[in-house]
């Protein structure tokens, strides 16, 4: 290399990659504001995150039809953490580092949630999640994590109540080890021995194809009620053999397990009489309805609510701290989610309202959507149901 | 004694359902010499076809069977044919690591035509009985019979017709069949389609206990491999002893230990088997 000297090359290189940046610079001010749902396709969560992501796609064209935030368009980019916390850690890696947006919504189970956090807060990017296990607001996140799932410790305490409610004294708990598995047994514990009541636990293997032998071993305690936290695959093979080995006291189980897929793979005798317990959308809102559209359904599930209200928040957090990224989210939303003002149901109608100079309140398809300094949700209304005659039947809202 | 004596019960149909596909895991190592990761993905498939024989075509439960063998078979043999065949020039290990490859775009094809949805078979569920102090399934029992009828269907065709004799031929010695002349790749084809058949009873018989997701193959993968390593990689009788063997050991973890621990106990059987017997119970050089 006779006229091409190695500093030559540098000083080159670096004339060329600050043109090639300058403008993709300006590109990221004026562009599209880039913002990803990491939702479970496949695995465990696969029956909800397709759904969550089309919620998505769909209330961010609704927005850019509008005219889109700060004047620009919302692109939604949509990826798949199989429920997988491996295959989630590799989707926000792509969604972060080469897609660049500035928040990630959906994230469903609570182990992949756990997996991606830190890269969210580390890297200034927002995280909205529907998973439950405490310990996720408990993370050192900084501001970057909101939840719009009530934690397990309210659930594993409403579980417990239930149980009381229909006469159970003795209670037992089986779940395969999921993050929330030890604060939903202890918060059970609690409240069904405060209430005169005992409880024990199992903790099974939900790869396992038959539960013969576990099942062997809870009957041995005689419960009168089964409280099962797992998800539906393993759940369906619990309650099957829960049926074979005659088995007649009362089943308890999560509403995203006990759900209509597992209640049409079981015959109609074996699920009679499940009682489920979920957090309530908020059913009759006009959120709710606005999420029922959007999915052309009439009862849309309470996780594709609550990635509805994910989205819209985000949108009036940057429309009001006017900046698209994940720091600006962080310091306004709570701006535009509490704390009074106008009360708005969508990000449309939001906008404009903040446009006019307005100051906002939202309370969207799920809920309030009030949220604590760590992120949790102040308050939420759970959704009692009971499998009859092959359909989820609902109870009671309370 | 009672819950000893249910647990054994219990780990003896749990290991009838892994024997099926073992033996078709072992005898795809026997003759072709490489280890058939797919079968869990082939178990998928298999299941998938009896239960749309038995939900779309109302096939009783003994044609879907059937129908998931065949099926199971015919997509072992175009995997082989089309990919894993042509990898076999890179050796044993390109063959194994295309067929985890395969695996995964099996599994995904079935998701991709079935979705992410539990199914059923069309059956009602029994209730089980009690026998003495032990509590069976009555459709657990007929899936064990079919289980056995399978494994001695495969030891008849092994040891009475010609093309199971040639098979055993090429898995004990490949050079002095084809100096016989035995054809190496009719052996190899045959071998794959019931090997892979095997596998799709298999999934049909798991499926038809519990029930169906595309991820029913996957979760026996592990113990069907643990089952054919304990009992010799390339022993169609061991992979039988193999997965009775595992069965048992999981069903008995649950007594003494956490049931999380069900895998690890499997593996640890594989260690302790392994470091007394390296081929296995009934592997090449045991015998």
């Amino acid at each position: 290399m006779t006229f091409l000297d190695r500093r030559r090359v540098l000083q080159a290189g670096a004339v060329l990659a600050g043109a090639l940046a300058a403008p993709a610079l300006l590109r990221a001010q004026s562009g599209p504001i880039r913002l990803g749902t990491l939702t479970p396709l496949t695995g465990a969560g696969g029956s909800y995150g397709p759904a969550m992501a089309t919620t998505v796609r769909r209330a961010a064209d609704e927005i850019n039809k509008a005219g889109g935030v700060l004047g620009r368009e919302l692109l939604i980019i949509s990826e798949d953490d199989q429920t997988s916390p491996e295959a989630g850690l590799r989707a926000i890696r792509k969604l972060i580092d080469v897609d660049k947006v500035s928040a990630v919504i959906g994230t469903w189970a609570s182990s992949v949630t756990t997996a991606v956090a830190p890269v969210c807060w580390e890297s200034g990017t927002f995280l909205a999640t529907v998973s439950g296990a405490d310990s996720i607001t408990l993370l050192p996140h900084r501001g970057y994590l909101i939840r719009t799932q009530p934690n397990t410790t309210l659930q594993g305490r409403k579980f417990g109540g239930f149980a009381l409610e229909i006469g159970a004294k003795t209670v037992a708990f089986v779940s395969p080890q999921t993050p929330f598995s030890d604060s939903q047994y202890a918060e059970l514990g609690k409240t069904v021995e405060a209430g005169g009541g005992r409880t024990t636990k199992l903790i099974y293997d939900d790869k396992k194809t038959t539960l013969r032998t576990e099942v062997d071993a809870v009957l041995r305690g005689k419960p009168d009620a089964i409280v099962m936290g797992g998800y539906t695959n393993d759940t369906a093979i619990l309650v099957r053999d829960l049926y074979r080995a005659n088995y007649k006291g009362r089943l308890l189980g999560f509403g995203f397990a006990i759900n209509k897929q597992l209640v049409e793979a079981l015959p109609a005798e074996v699920s009679e009489g499940i009682l489920t317990l979920s957090p309530s959308a908020a059913e009759g809102s006009d959120g709710y309805k606005h999420v029922a559209r959007l999915l052309g359904t009439d009862s849309p599930d309470p996780y594709s609510c609550q990635v509805y209200d994910h989205l819209n928040l985000v949108a009036l957090a940057m429309a009001a701290g006017r900046g698209d990224t994940g720091t600006v989210i962080k310091d306004t939303v709570r701006t535009v989610s509490q704390g009074g003002g106008e009360r708005v149901d969508s990000a449309v109608e939001g906008l404009k309202r903040l446009a006019a100079g307005a100051k906002v309140d939202y309370d969207g398809a799920s809920g309030p959507c009030d949220f604590t300094p760590i992120g949790d949700i102040t308050d939420s209304r759970f959704r009692y149901e009971e499998v009859k005659g092959g359909r989820i039947t609902l109870l009671k809202i309370a | 004694m009672e819950i000893v004596l249910q647990a054994l019960a219990n780990g003896i149909v749990s290991g009838s359902l892994l024997a099926v596909p073992a033996l078709g895991f072992s005898a795809i190592f026997a003759v072709l010499r490489y280890p058939n990761f797919a079968i869990g993905s082939l178990a998928t498939v298999g299941a998938y076809a009896a239960w749309s024989a038995n939900t779309a075509f109302g096939a009783p439960v003994l044609v879907a069977i059937g129908a998931g063998a065949a099926v199971a078979g015919l997509t072992g043999i175009a995997l082989e044919a089309v990919a894993l065949d042509r990898l076999g020039r890179g050796g044993p290990l390109m063959k194994a690591i295309g067929s985890l490859a395969a695996a995964m775009i099996l599994e995904n094809v079935v998701r991709f035509g079935f979705g992410n949805d539990l199914h059923a078979f069309d059956l009602p569920l029994a209730r089980d009985v009690m026998v003495g102090p032990v509590r069976v399934g009555p459709q657990q029992l007929a899936g064990l019979a079919v289980a056995l009828a399978v494994m001695a269907a495969v030891w008849a065709f092994l040891s009475l017709t010609s093309l199971g004799r040639s098979m055993r031929a090429v898995a004990d010695n490949p050079d002095l069949a084809r100096l016989k002349g035995v054809s190496p790749r009719l052996v190899s084809l045959v071998t794959v389609f019931v090997g892979a058949a095997l596998c799709g009873i298999g999934g049909t018989l798991v499926g038809l206990d519990a029930s169906l997701d595309p991820l029913v193959g996957g979760r026996i993968l592990l113990s069907v491999f643990a089952a054919a390593v304990v009992g010799g990689l390339d022993s169609i009788p061991g992979a039988v002893a193999g997965a009775f063997l595992i069965g048992i050991a999981e069903e008995f973890t649950v007594l003494a230990l956490a049931p999380a621990y069900r895998l690890a106990v499997s593996f640890a059987v594989i260690f302790l088997v392994l470091s007394f017997r390296p081929a296995g119970i009934l592997g090449r050089a045991a015998r």
